[in-house]
């Protein structure tokens, strides 16, 4: 997506002059990211950086401390009122955060759902889709992540894969507008990092979401990211599309940064 | 095991034995193994046989003990009476003990301080004030609460009233504190069950869009209540050899039935041992209940 197409539509996701602190300790610095809709970004940056944390702030894990992000049209976690914010209630930020999907490092399945229950499971409770619906729609997308196999399987049962791949089914289940990857394949073997990013390329390609991954699978960023950005110590620090970020990075911590991962 | 560890263990323990060892072992070239005397093990056997013996005699020859007036008592319809009492008390106690310590226990993890602080309160209270005095309380209710009424608190408006000596009966006075102490030490297990949950569970629960009861309901709870399971098991045995405390204010239990049978015939002895054979079957039947229970949550 160019830089033109972004000033005329407006962006799906936009974080504004953002900062987080973790008691005496700031992690976030005026952090400022318009994302398109549709569009795919990748987050790179050293650990520590504050990749995670800026993720969990656009999911509402985390509060900012100044700023604001908008996701469509929510502002999240509050509503603005008379030049004032005021916290949402608890079922209004429920609400948003249904449109904003995240997959997580450590899968975080639910041990005592069956892989088809883990997807459907949401949906029902959430969404109020009808049973059988949600049933067979769960049927349907673990059919697309390669797992129509493992429907009754519990997550002890499958492999690390295996579980990130129904765990990306789970969060797509919920068709939310935005989704959020954090390290997706950082705790896998390396042998099952490619079956979920075949899983996640697919869904670049044919889902009509806007994504953001946060990876250290520079591979995969050059070829599905529209752009890429990279933090380090709390700030943006560059971004641009993949092959100017990631072949011909003007700031010196990138560079240092890219010549440390790629191996 | 090498042919020189033989040698030195067999060693220890005299030298006959070591040369012996020795030689079928080159005669046969295969170990053949005297193992080590465990003489501990064997006084204790010894002495483990003599007690057991001499217990069982000292019952079962003893003149003051009229063996077939337990065999008349056994099946005896007050006793069975007495025992579906037990269980029924027992059992509805553990309902809503279990209820309870939910209860507590979620709020003793509140982020409100005065939320988890009464749980806190209710938790040292009824954990701390021994069962037998928390009964006698509860049973003699009626002595400084004239009536239950629910109406607008510290107001004279009331809607529905009646009074304590009507309804409590020992029958609920005995649930009312088996619950409520059970419910004190129920409520620290169940706590613990639910911090064992990690903090993803609770993330990934909320990133879907569920609400803080919902992730209870839905993620929590079903997970805690499976690593709940054993420790719950163990209440409720506790529960049922608690339950026979009760009969301090005559609950109309097993013991209160045996007591109150003995009271009148002076067979003291025979009546406990009734009721003994009793509680120990019926934990027998809990304890392999809780094994299955056990072994089919640990399969998953
Ligand atoms: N819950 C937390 N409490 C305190 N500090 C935190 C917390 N989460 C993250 N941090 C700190 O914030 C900084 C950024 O962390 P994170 O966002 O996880 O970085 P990244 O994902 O880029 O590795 C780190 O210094 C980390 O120690
Ligand atoms: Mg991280």
């Amino acid at each position: 997506m160019t830089a033109e197409t972004q000033t005329l539509v407006r962006p799906m996701v936009s974080v504004e002059g953002v900062d987080k602190w973790f008691g005496q300790n700031q992690v976030l610095f005026d952090i400022d990211l318009q994302i398109a809709e549709g569009e795919t970004v990748c987050l790179i940056g050293p650990s520590g950086s504050g990749k995670s944390t800026l993720l969990r702030c656009i999911n509402h894990l985390e509060e900012i401390n100044t700023g604001r992000i908008r996701v469509g049209d929510d502002l999240i976690g509050y509503r603005e009122k008379r030049g004032r914010l005021h916290e949402l209630k608890e079922h209004e930020a429920c609400h948003q955060r249904v449109r904003v999907g995240m997959v997580f490092q450590q899968f975080n399945l639910f041990p005592h759902m069956t892989a088809l229950e883990n997807i459907a499971f949401a949906p029902i409770k959430i969404l109020r889709v009808p049973k059988a619906e949600a049933i067979s729609r769960a049927r349907t997308l673990l059919e697309r992540v390669g797992l129509a196999a493992k429907a009754d399987f519990y997550p002890s049962q499958l492999s690390g894969g295996q579980q990130q791949r129904v765990a990306i089914a789970r969060a797509v289940a919920m068709r939310p507008t935005v989704l959020l990857f954090d390290e997706p394949t950082s705790a896998l073997d390396p042998e099952l990092v490619g079956e979920v990013l075949e899983v996640m390329k697919d869904l670049v390609r044919t889902a009509n979401m806007t994504i953001v991954v946060v990876t250290h699978e520079m591979g995969f960023a050059r070829e599905v990211a529209d752009r890429v950005v990279f933090m380090a110590d709390g700030r943006l620090v560059e971004q641009g599309e993949p092959a100017q970020v990631l072949d011909s990075p003007q700031n010196a911590r990138t560079r240092e940064f890219l010549s440390a991962v790629i191996r | 095991m090498t042919e020189g560890t033989v040698v030195t263990e067999t060693g220890s323990t005299s030298g006959r034995v070591n040369l012996k060892t020795r030689s079928l072992l080159t005669r046969e070239n295969k170990l053949n193994v005297v193992p080590v005397r465990h003489w501990g093990r064997g006084v204790l056997a010894v002495v483990s046989v003599i007690v057991l013996i001499s217990v069982v005699l000292g019952l079962w020859t003893n003149p003051n003990i009229q063996w077939p007036i337990v065999g008349e008592f056994l099946f005896s319809p007050a006793i069975l009476k007495g025992l579906g009492t037990t269980l029924e008390i027992t059992a509805v106690s553990m309902v809503f003990a279990l209820v309870l310590a939910v209860v507590i226990a979620v709020m003793r993890i509140s982020p409100s301080r005065i939320v988890s602080g009464f749980a806190a309160g209710y938790v040292f209270i009824f954990r701390g004030v021994p069962l037998i005095v928390l009964l006698i309380f509860v049973g003699n209710l009626g002595l400084f609460f004239q009536n239950f009424a629910i109406g607008i608190p510290f107001t004279d408006i009331t809607f529905w009233s009646v009074p304590v000596k009507e309804v409590m009966t020992p029958f609920l006075a005995s649930v009312i504190g088996l619950s409520l102490a059970g419910s004190g030490y129920m409520a620290e297990i169940v706590r613990g069950g639910l911090l064992s949950i990690g903090r993803g569970q609770h993330e990934a629960a909320k990133a879907l869009g569920l609400n803080g009861a919902r992730t209870l309901r839905y993620v929590v709870l079903p997970q805690a209540l499976r690593v709940l399971l054993p420790p719950m098991g163990n209440e409720f045995i506790s529960m049922l050899k608690a339950s026979a405390i009760v009969s301090v204010i005559a609950g109309g239990d097993l013991l209160t039935v045996a007591l109150g049978i003995s009271g009148s015939n002076f067979r003291t002895i025979e009546l406990l041992i009734v009721a003994t054979i009793w509680y120990l079957l019926v934990i027998t039947v809990l304890t392999i209940v809780q094994y299955f229970i056990e072994k089919r949550t640990a399969e998953r």
